[in-house]
């Protein structure tokens, strides 16, 4: 048992791994059993997770983990610390319930003869796995391998969704391709320059190299690629489609946390390799600042513009990685805290709006939010979570968007970045506009569609099957509590390592 | 003395429990079982509450510490003289408009009643968590849940009216929530707290005079627009769309007077009346309140529509409670927050009578109205005796708080503001009687015709609430510190907040 607790951090890479490899191969002899190989490996995970942060906290000491017992400079090393071992439990929790909430899908699409649940299975784990990865890594290169298993399998997951779908894989994986090759040559020339991949060699690395040529190269080329990976404006062109169209169950992972990972990875990239009062983060925090600024107001105004639920989803979201990367540009210790808490609420805030998404879809068919017309009637659940996850994607109290709102503004104050603050007030009261909209749609409208007919679900006790039911929970339990209980997460979890790693 | 107590976090829990569950059990349970629900938690919040006087009388202040909501500050309520007047008002007038609102809504046959009282329970959790907020992040959390609890409430009919009152409303209140919030942030980086302190934390000459204006006023904003102050007034009379007991909670209980007890905290407990003063800010905002009290009279005086005469009468009534907290005199703050208690009790009178009115013969203008006292005796008396306290007449509640607010004015030497308050009772008056008049007047043949059926339980489920606080104010006028003594407490309040005796208005 103790042997195995040190295997921790692998351990939770390691059973997306299995179950993506075992998946098509048991589904081959017993189709109905595949997916929950999947289940069970991203269940595992979550406990591995959990039990790995937890052992941080407790301890207060990083996980330094050598795959293969190879140590630096020649081996992968992974780094749990606070800051990247809640975004790992953010990512298992999410793609386990994600993969819970396909189950239905899969039920659905098999009977109608043109679902692979194989290969579906296989991606969402390996999407998964790619996340994982992507958060818990400590080497350069190895990030740059997650990044792309995580773009295949959004490749894939997009591709096999809505109509469009395949053209909004095909336009993810031109930009996406482009973002990850940037990255590439970003480490590459931190590579020529320091001759490490290790983050924390090039960290070690970096004071006397600051100001070179290849560095100050290297650092647009990484703004690039993390730019692209997390959408941001005026990088976020792949987005909305990809978004819109993806699969409707695997739509809350890809929209809930693709787009965050990337913006983590940033921050770790940022934050602990380059010092943070070098000239190098003098142009990040303006070329961030910037980027932010001007992504929040064109989200939110471009979600303004549209009856699609999705696509009023997907541009909202170009606006709140402005507030993460906005928290960036702030780069102080409140500035930060926002950002990663930011990070965690607005996963689940967005994951739980696409579970809602998908859930209207599965049982009605609903695309447009004109169509909303009193669903809160016969999905009662399904309108508590819009509500919710709405209410906190305003920012307002008591739910988890108010409190990221809350630190970013005290830093940004404490910074004297007024206009933050301005862009901050507007952009809540932008998507105030667009999200009541929906809910005065869904609460106070006519129903439109008379003929509505739920031919999914037989009348049962439930709105939708159960295993639609419990991400739901989870999500807005998640978005009030941890709203509530912030204060904990940011004081026992976040605080050490931000003080002492990232901000040393 | 400082009691740490979980009685001031149980009677606001008591109250959210009460909205949950509403919520979640509501469509589910018997109809008689969910207004139980809501009658229980408010008896029981009110019985802790009232628990509470003796020992906020003899000085001492119950506080309960939850947790660290962020980092840095806890959830903190806690009970001194202030928060307790109008914790006491907002509890106690909960039993009374439940009773009222469960005849009101089966005597009319409203739809969606779980979410009417679910949300009604939501607005009056959040409105004692304002009372007792002891910081500004407590209070700005309960104050934002109080924007999101009385919206289904304002937009209940679901029409388009509905929907576009619903909407003026929550375009009003989260802009200007949003620049408290940016306010709130502002004032804790700058001074490191946000603990309520009675004479306020925040030194004159810490900022530049302007800079402390501009924040000043940005407080400010989020209490003014709820309170009703002109010209951020506009959503109030066409709120006027909700049912009538919601107007009755919007307009004597909940949300207008969390927003004049906004000014009040943010004046007296964050500002104090020296800053408050020397930036500039409250005689600036005297004067708006004067001016609304003026406007809005003249504006009641026009309307037909019962309750739309009332809101603006609303309107008026809350800036005199601004009014008498910018004066920054101790008399003056005695005199707001006595008012709060006075219009409480008149206001909520004179509309569950306009309430009771419509649901019994089907009439909401006031021409149409006339000899309504053969057909509802007591309604009529009762809507006369609350129009002449409205008026300030002596020995009715509303003499009391406004003789203090007049004495307040000519402490601190403001003759004008002495002008307008007599001025403002006349016209009150003039807004008033004129509808007294038509009630005992020639009977239109209106009334006799119009009547419908109403049955005889709803009938005295919203008569008896009403007579209740028409007595009640009755009392108040004669013996002010009857029952809970709310006008010591008052007092209580005003002197810890002035404690220098404070004339801070000269010149």
């Amino acid at each position: 048992m103790i042997k195995l607790l040190e295997h921790l951090p692998v351990l939770v890479i390691l059973f997306p791994l299995c179950a993506t490899l075992l998946c098509p191969l048991i589904s081959h002899f017993k189709p109905s059993f595949g997916k929950k190989v999947v289940m069970t490996g991203l269940f595992l995970s979550v406990v591995c997770a959990v039990t790995q942060l937890w052992q941080v906290v407790s301890t207060g000491e990083a996980l330094h983990y050598y795959l293969g017992g190879w140590k630096p400079p020649f081996g992968i090393e992974f780094v749990i610390d606070g800051l990247n071992g809640i975004i790992v439990v953010l990512v298992a929790v999410i793609s386990w319930i994600t993969s819970l909430f396909s189950s239905p899908f899969e039920k659905l699409e098999r009977e109608e003869g043109n679902f692979r649940s194989a290969g579906y299975y296989s991606m969402l784990s390996f999407l998964a796995l790619g996340l994982l990865g992507m958060a818990s890594t400590g080497d350069a290169f190895n990030l740059y391998v997650f990044m792309e298993i995580t773009a295949i399998s959004g490749y894939g997951l997009i591709a096999i969704g809505e109509e469009k779908g395949p053209i909004a894989a095909f336009r993810y994986l031109l930009t996406g391709t482009i973002g990850a090759s940037m990255y590439l040559l970003g480490v590459g020339f931190l590579y020529a320059a320091t001759g490490t991949l290790n983050m924390a060699d090039l960290a070690a690395a970096m004071p006397e190299l600051v100001d070179s040529p290849l560095i100050i190269l290297s650092v647009g080329c990484l703004i690039v690629g993390f730019g692209i990976k997390m959408a941001l404006f005026p990088l976020h062109g792949w987005q909305p489609a990809a978004h819109s169209y993806a699969h409707p169950a695997a739509d809350p992972m890809i929209a809930g946390i693709m787009i965050k990972v990337p913006a983590y990875a940033m921050l770790r990239f940022f934050f602990c390799i380059f010092s943070e009062s070098s000239a190098v983060m003098e142009v990040f925090f303006d070329a961030v600042g910037v980027m932010a600024v001007f992504g929040v107001l064109f989200g939110s105004l471009k979600a303004l513009r549209y009856t699609t639920y999705n696509k009023i989803l997907a541009y909202s979201s170009i606006g709140q990685v402005g507030y993460i990367a906005m928290g960036f540009a702030i780069g102080n210790f409140y500035g930060l805290i926002g950002a990663v808490l930011h990070i965690v609420s607005h996963a689940f805030m967005k994951s739980g709006l696409f579970y809602t998404s998908g859930a209207l879809k599965y049982k009605f068919g609903i695309h447009e939010t004109t169509e909303l017309g009193q669903v809160y009637r016969d999905m009662p659940m399904t309108g508590m979570t819009m509500t919710v996850c709405a209410l906190s994607m305003i920012g307002l109290p008591p739910f988890a968007g108010f409190f990221s709102k809350w630190y970013l503004a005290i830093g940004a104050i404490e910074n004297g970045q007024y206009g933050f603050v301005v862009v901050l007030i507007l952009s809540s009261l932008l998507s105030a506009i667009y999200f009541f909209r929906v809910m005065e749609k869904l609460f106070m409208d006519k129903k439109t569609a008379s003929e509505r007919t739920d031919t999914v679900q037989p009348k049962g006790k439930l709105e939708l099957p159960w295993q639609l039911i419990v991400p739901m929970i989870v999500v807005v339990c998640a978005v009030i509590l941890l709203g509530l209980f912030n204060s904990y997460i940011v004081g026992d979890v976040l605080e050490p390592t931000i003080r002492e790693v990232v901000l040393a | 003395m400082m009691i740490s107590s979980i009685r001031p976090a149980l009677a606001v829990g008591a109250a959210l429990l009460a909205a949950v569950l509403i919520l979640f059990f509501g469509n589910r349970i018997k109809a008689n079982l969910r207004e139980a629900i809501t009658l229980t938690a408010a008896v029981i919040m009110t019985g802790l509450i009232f628990s509470m006087i003796p020992g906020v009388l003899e000085g001492n202040i119950y506080v309960s510490k939850m947790w660290t909501i962020v980092d840095g500050i806890d959830l903190t309520l806690k009970t001194d003289g202030a928060g307790m007047v109008f914790a006491c008002i907002a509890s106690f007038l909960w039993i009374l408009t439940s009773i009222y609102s469960i005849g009101y809504v089966r005597g009319h046959h409203e739809k969606n009643q779980t979410g009417y009282f679910a949300a009604f329970a939501a607005c009056l959790a959040s409105a004692a968590g304002i009372a007792l907020a002891a910081n500004l992040i407590t209070f700005f959390i309960f104050y934002e849940m109080l924007t999101l609890a009385t919206y289904p409430l304002v937009a209940h009919y679901r029409d388009d009216k509905a929907k576009a009152s619903g909407r003026k409303y929550l375009a009003y209140t989260l802009i200007s929530g949003q620049l408290f919030f940016a306010a709130i942030v502002w004032v804790y980086v700058k001074y490191g707290t946000l603990d309520f302190v009675a004479g306020g934390f925040i030194e004159p000459g810490s900022m530049e005079a302007g800079v402390m204006c501009l924040l000043f006023f940005m407080m400010i904003v989020g209490g003014a627009v709820k309170a009703g102050v002109m010209p951020l007034h506009g959503w109030l009379p066409s709120a006027m769309v909700a049912p009538t007991p919601v107007s009755a909670l919007l307009h004597a209980v909940a949300v207008v007077k969390a927003g004049a007890f906004c000014v009040l905290r943010v004046i007296c407990y964050v500002f104090g009346p020296e800053s408050a003063s020397w930036c500039g800010g409250a005689p600036v905002l005297s004067w708006f309140a004067v001016i609304t009290i003026l406007l809005s009279s003249l504006v009641a005086m026009r309307q037909d529509n019962l309750k739309a005469r009332l809101a603006f009468s609303t309107v008026g009534q809350l800036s005199y409670i601004v009014l008498g907290i910018s004066l920054l005199s101790p008399y003056s703050i005695t005199g707001a927050l006595f008012h709060i208690v006075a219009h409480a009790f008149l206001k909520i009178t004179l509309f569950m009578s306009a309430g009771a009115i419509f649901v019994n013969t089907g009439l909401s203008e006031i021409s149409t109205m006339g000899g309504l006292v053969k057909k509802m005796p007591v309604t009529s008396v009762c809507f006369t005796a609350a129009s002449l306290g409205i008026a300030g007449l002596p020995l009715m509640a509303g003499f009391v708080s406004k003789f203090n607010i007049l004495e307040g004015a000519l402490m601190v030497s403001k003759p004008f503001a002495m002008v307008v308050l007599v001025a403002a009772a006349i016209l009150a008056l003039s807004y008033l009687m004129p509808v007294v008049r038509i009630f005992f007047g020639k009977e239109t043949s209106v009334v006799s015709e119009n009547g419908h059926h109403v049955s005889k339980y709803a009938v005295t489920a919203m008569v008896v609430p009403l007579a209740l606080t028409a007595v009640i104010a009755i009392i108040l006028g004669f013996v002010p510190n009857a029952g809970p003594h709310l006008y010591d407490m008052a007092q209580m309040a005003a002197e810890a907040i002035t404690e220098e005796g404070g004339v801070y208005l000269a010149g």
